[in-house]
């Protein structure tokens, strides 16, 4: 009966039932919640059922003269407590079980965005952003499903039935064990038959919305290149394909759940024939009272509510599997995070920075990114550190701020062992400005108090003097609040990089990686911008980044220069003066 | 007058007043056929009901009153046995026939939402969070499906199937049906007040889930630089009380959704219950008055069976009255998208005077605005004839990007004259080459979609990607990620400009081309460029940078605010 994969899928959803584990109490509530809706319901009907019947034969021994007694207080008593439970318990349970599954949710987003900080750039680079969208979103909110959708309904219809069937046995063996074994095949194939029906298709939905949702974000940023070039309906008509597929596995999955849903109603009412003819069989034999007979298939009718939420939620398991092995996939890559020694003795004041036969090769390159590089920078001196894109120099920044793990080699700061060096000490005294500019959809302020979160105002504002954006920023009419837009887009590339080294002018760090600094800018600005940061790089240990020197305006203080090609240092120790 | 070139009579400028309900109408017009035909097989499903139900009730009064013996029971059950299969059948037919409509439906909105951005243009879409609008483009068109599928049939099956419930029970005991005639208009009453508050917060939430994922992507976006700065611990509480915002206001949305809900399963209940023990006195003899006298275990039966039927659709209803507030939500943010404008003058190449026939492009004073930014190109002169070759230069700011945007037709002028040569085909670089995931081969396709593979290695080569190439194993066909994952910046740089070279476009227009290239590459790339000016290309290049500021023939700069149309011919040292 099961699929041939379905260690795997019980695999998948082992560590998030785990999870759920952890809000057993809240769980179980609400199942119970789930369960008394269910019994008001069938309580209900039957009830109403046997007293209809029991009044009605009553009424007609009145009728014929005959003596007949029958309480009805009791009765009718119990229907109105049913209607009101049945009423009361089914808001009370949706509304509690749908909070318990969203404080999950947002325990689970966060913990996703934890795992996310904790990978190293090899893995970050091998993630497209938007799958990281779609997981923290989409997968995380399939996985409600898990609960609310599927165990829950399931565990409690099972129950449901089986309480039933021992309960019409009570009365009528034969009913209860009949409708029973009926009912419990239905429900067989409205779980895990369904499930099976609709596990392709359903797992690959997630996967096709992710996909229709990258190739969106592709074309909308890249609208200007795809409008001039005339080739926007050709970018068209690979988004109509991923929607093909997608709308074709979902018409698949929609025809399978109109069949469980068909299948579920016909379940129902042949369990209700079933309980009658043989109640009906009963009562002939005279087993049975007149109540008592028409009471079994009004209670067996009532359980289409148990079974009704079945069909759409198993056939969309294959959703949930999906998104549970997506997200597994992603805390397996977190590599398990260094413990430094308890005690290193970290020098105060600029750091010397020593790489020794370093070499680095990232996942799925070709040939090694650096190749046994050696070389040192004395506390305090500036080196610049040339090449070409490609070269290997961001590599380089990468190993210094522990983003990448060399293969071979070590790299040591200030004598000590980079791997030795605790994560905070390392984030406050190494500052890295990137070659891509990261300017986050927030304000000027927030972007600038990255570096600093305590930084008054007017740090600010010096820090944006410096780098001659003041007088830009208070023409603004909402001056630091002015948000900056996706990525810094509504900033011109000059004026992002120069607030991304305002930013970092807000830090005191010791050893200071800049990236072509001054990409984007114009001679002029950048030789005077050139004069300021040299007073603040003062005291500091500077690695600069560079395609090459003498191009445009250089770095200021630059006392020696190293050239990378392809990896590999092919000039060494050359001096510059001035 | 503005110039010649006449605004294009646009398709969404009709749109202006476009409402969310109007927006779900006009959709749902689309596919009335199986929308009508789902509600048939609905009703269908509904008679069946009744008669499975009278079935079973006279089976039951035949075997309890009546007295009679199984056997004779037999056509009774067998209908039974019929009835069911065919209800199921019909409601089978019922949701596919709903479901496939929602399909077509969504694809259509899709469609059109597409093209209307598309409309809009790249420099109107910067304000916008690109994760935000495919959020909407992907969630808020799917979340019209249950509208279209379940909602929009029901609301039929709700007016439709109740009738001839009652006009059973009418029959059986007027009594009764007064009982649920009584009740069942306060149930839409009580819905609609319910619905409404429901809808507003749904809106809400919807923003809120665009707010959410437009958050994460920027935060997962600059993720190294929260790891630079040491900032992932309080990026991940960020995270959380997002999580946790959007946690508290769907439970707002939802404690009013259930209470529509509620207020039918009380209905429901009561009705059973207060039929139940009516028709029980009744039985009993206890009622005198009415009809109650005439009950008999047949009629009492069956509207104790029907009552629930009664409510059955309506509250089924209910439980899809969430999918409207989520498609009305979801239709107002589209329909606000929809209802932004296009700028009707963007993209309409006015015809060139006959006296220049070469003549690509002609600026008379020509200033760009952005709202909320001011002016941000004041009066440009520009005279651009084939084979033109102009650098624009000028401080960071001065509005060199927009100058190209305003060639490239992104962007229209706020004020004085552009004229353009018809039929002008464009190539555009910028400073955030657009890479798609997929080959090498399908990125470089995009600038021209029937290049060969010796164009593209060619184009490669002369952008200075040659080298890169030969030691790819998997060649042109090597795959790409977003961002040109895989390549550094100034690869992903040269990749576009490779498309520049592929491209057949009479104007290029180059933003920054060498910004991180080397001095040996920048020159391959000048000398390439210089290639591309000597086939009669028009080549204009915002740079900071000599070397291309000297390959240029003219040179444009642009200063600050002050009006600046300084324009010094042959710059060339």
């Amino acid at each position: 009966m099961m699929p041939p994969h379905d260690a795997s899928l019980w695999g998948s959803l082992r560590p998030w039932l785990v999870l759920l584990g952890q809000r057993r109490d809240r769980l179980f509530l609400g199942a119970l919640l789930m369960g008394l809706t269910l019994l008001s319901a069938i309580g209900l009907l039957a009830l109403s059922g046997w007293f209809i019947t029991a009044t009605g034969l009553a009424g007609l021994l009145l009728a014929a003269g005959m003596a007949a007694s029958l309480d009805v207080y009791v009765p009718g008593g119990g229907i109105r407590f049913f209607a009101v439970t049945r009423t009361v318990s089914r808001y009370v349970e949706r509304l509690y079980n749908h909070d318990t599954v969203l404080r999950l949710l947002a325990d689970l987003r966060s913990r996703l965005f934890a795992v996310l900080s904790g990978l190293d750039a090899h893995a970050l680079s091998r993630r497209r952003a938007s799958d990281w969208l779609n997981r923290l979103t989409a997968d995380i909110d399939t996985l409600d499903s898990l609960y609310l959708r599927l165990l829950a309904p399931a565990l409690v219809a099972l129950l449901v039935i089986l309480g039933l069937a021992v309960f019409l046995a009570l009365w009528a063996p034969r009913v209860g064990v009949a409708t029973g074994a009926l009912l419990l095949l239905g429900w067989l194939w409205l779980t895990l038959g369904q499930a099976r029906l609709g596990m392709t298709a359903s797992r690959r939905q997630v996967g096709d919305l992710e996909q229709l949702r990258g190739r969106l974000i592709e074309q909308l940023q890249g609208l200007a290149e795809l409008e001039a070039y005339g080739s926007l309906a050709d970018h068209r008509v690979r988004l109509a394909a991923i929607e093909a597929r997608l709308y074709r596995d979902q018409r698949r999955l929609g025809q399978r759940v109109a069949l469980g849903n068909a299948l579920a109603s016909l379940v129902v009412g042949l369990a209700m024939l079933l309980a009658l003819w043989l109640a009906a069989e009963a009562w002939s034999a005279g087993i049975l009272s007149g109540p008592l007979t028409v009471m079994m298939p009004l209670a067996v009718l009532a359980i289409s509510e148990a079974l009704a939420p079945l069909p759409v939620a198993f056939t969309w398991l294959g959703a949930t599997w999906g998104a549970a092995e997506r997200l597994n996939a992603l805390e397996a890559q977190q590599e398990e995070v260094a413990t430094p020694l308890a005690s290193v003795q970290l020098p105060a004041g600029a750091l010397s920075v020593t790489l020794e036969n370093v070499t680095l090769t990232h996942a799925d390159a070709l040939v090694p990114a650096l190749a046994e590089i050696s070389f040192d920078v004395a506390p305090g001196q500036r080196l610049a550190l040339c090449g070409v894109s490609g070269a290997g120099k961001s590599s380089v920044a990468g190993l210094l701020t522990r983003q990448l793990k060399p293969e071979a080699g070590e790299v040591r700061l200030a004598g000590v062992a980079l791997g030795a060096w605790p994560a905070s000490a390392l984030t406050t005294r190494v500052a890295l400005l990137t070659q891509q500019t990261d300017l986050f959809d927030d304000t000027l302020a927030a972007n600038l108090r990255l570096a600093d979160p305590e930084a008054s105002d007017a740090r600010l504002w010096r820090a944006l003097g410096m780098m001659e954006l003041a007088d830009w920023a208070r023409a603004l009419p909402q001056g630091l609040d002015t948000r900056v837009g996706e990525g810094g887009r509504r900033l011109s590339g000059g004026q992002a990089r120069r607030l991304a080294l305002a930013r970092l002018l807000l830090r005191e760090p010791d050893l200071v990686l800049l990236d072509e600094p001054f990409a984007g800018l114009d001679a002029e600005t950048a030789t005077r911008i050139a004069t300021r940061l040299d007073e603040w790089l003062a005291g500091r240990t500077v690695i600069y980044l560079v395609h090459q020197l003498g191009d445009t305006v250089d770095p200021p203080g630059i006392d020696r220069c190293l050239t990378l090609r392809s990896g590999r240092l092919c000039t060494n120790g050359q001096d510059v003066s001035g | 007058m503005r110039g010649i070139t006449e605004p294009m009579s646009s398709p969404g400028a009709a749109t202006a007043d476009l409402t969310a309900r109007r927006y779900l109408t006009d959709l749902a017009a689309g596919e009335r056929r199986r929308l009508r035909l789902a509600v048939l097989a609905g009703t269908v499903a509904g008679l069946l009901t009744i008669a499975q139900l009278v079935l079973l009730a006279s089976f039951i009064s035949g075997l309890l009153v009546e007295g009679e013996s199984l056997p004779a029971l037999t056509p009774l059950f067998s209908g039974l046995l019929v009835v069911l299969p065919l209800r199921a059948l019909a409601l089978y037919l019922q949701e596919t026939l709903a479901q496939s409509a929602s399909l077509r439906i969504r694809q259509r909105a899709r469609r059109g939402l597409l093209d209307h951005l598309a409309r809009l243009g790249p420099v109107k879409l910067t304000s916008r969070h690109s994760a935000s609008l495919a959020s909407q483009l992907v969630e808020q068109v799917e979340a019209l499906d249950g509208y279209f599928a379940r909602f929009q049939p029901q609301l039929w099956l709700a007016g439709l199937v109740p009738l001839p419930v009652v006009m059973v029970v009418l029959w059986l005991d007027w009594l009764a049906a007064i009982f649920l005639l009584i009740s069942a208009p306060l149930i839409p009453m009580f819905m609609a007040l319910v619905g409404m508050g429901a809808q507003r917060l749904n809106r809400e939430q919807f923003a809120a889930v665009a707010r959410l994922s437009g958050h994460f992507i920027d935060r997962v976006r600059g993720i190294t630089t929260l790891q630079l700065f040491g900032r992932t611990t309080q990026a991940t509480h960020e995270v959380h009380d997002a999580a946790d915002d959007y946690r508290q206001r769907s439970m707002r949305t939802l404690r009013l959704a259930f209470l529509s809900s509620a207020v039918l399963e009380f209905f429901a209940s009561v009705a059973i219950a207060v039929v139940a023990i009516y028709v029980g006195f009744g039985l009993l003899g206890y009622i005198d008055y009415g009809p109650a006298d005439e009950l008999t275990l047949f009629s009492g039966l069956l509207v104790l069976l029907l009552a629930p039927e009664f409510f059955q659709p309506l509250r089924s209803l209910s439980q899809h009255y969430h999918d409207r507030a989520a498609a009305l939500g979801a239709a107002e943010g589209l329909v606000a998208l929809l209802n932004e404008p296009p700028d009707p003058r963007r993209r309409s190449g006015g015809a060139v005077p006959a006296s220049a026939r070469d003549l690509l492009v002609e600026l008379e004073g020509a200033s760009v605005e952005h709202p909320g930014r001011g002016r941000v190109l004041e009066c440009v002169d520009l005279t651009l004839v084939a084979g033109d070759v102009v650098a624009v230069t000028g401080p960071s700011g001065v509005g060199k990007s927009t100058l190209l945007q305003l060639l490239a037709g992104f962007v229209a002028p706020a004020s004085g004259r552009m004229r353009l040569a018809e039929g002008l085909s464009l190539a555009w670089m910028d400073q955030r080459p657009l890479l798609i995931q997929g080959s090498l081969a399908d990125n470089l396709r995009l600038a021209a979609p029937d290049v060969g593979e010796t164009e593209m290695r060619e184009a490669l080569a002369r952008a200075g990607l040659g080298e890169l190439l030969a030691a790819l194993p998997d060649g042109l066909e090597t795959r790409l990620g977003e961002r040109g994952v895989g390549l550094s910046g100034g690869q992903a740089q040269r990749l576009a400009l490779a498309r520049v070279f592929l491209s057949r476009a009479q104007l290029v227009l180059l933003d920054e081309p060498t910004a991180s290239l080397d001095a040996e590459t920048e020159g391959d790339i000048v000398e390439a460029l210089q290639a591309l000016a000597d086939e009669g290309r028009t080549l204009v290049i915002a740079t900071h940078h000599p070397a291309l500021m000297a390959m240029a023939k003219r040179r444009l700069s642009l200063e600050g605010t002050a009006a600046s149309r300084e324009e010094s011919h042959d710059a060339t040292s």
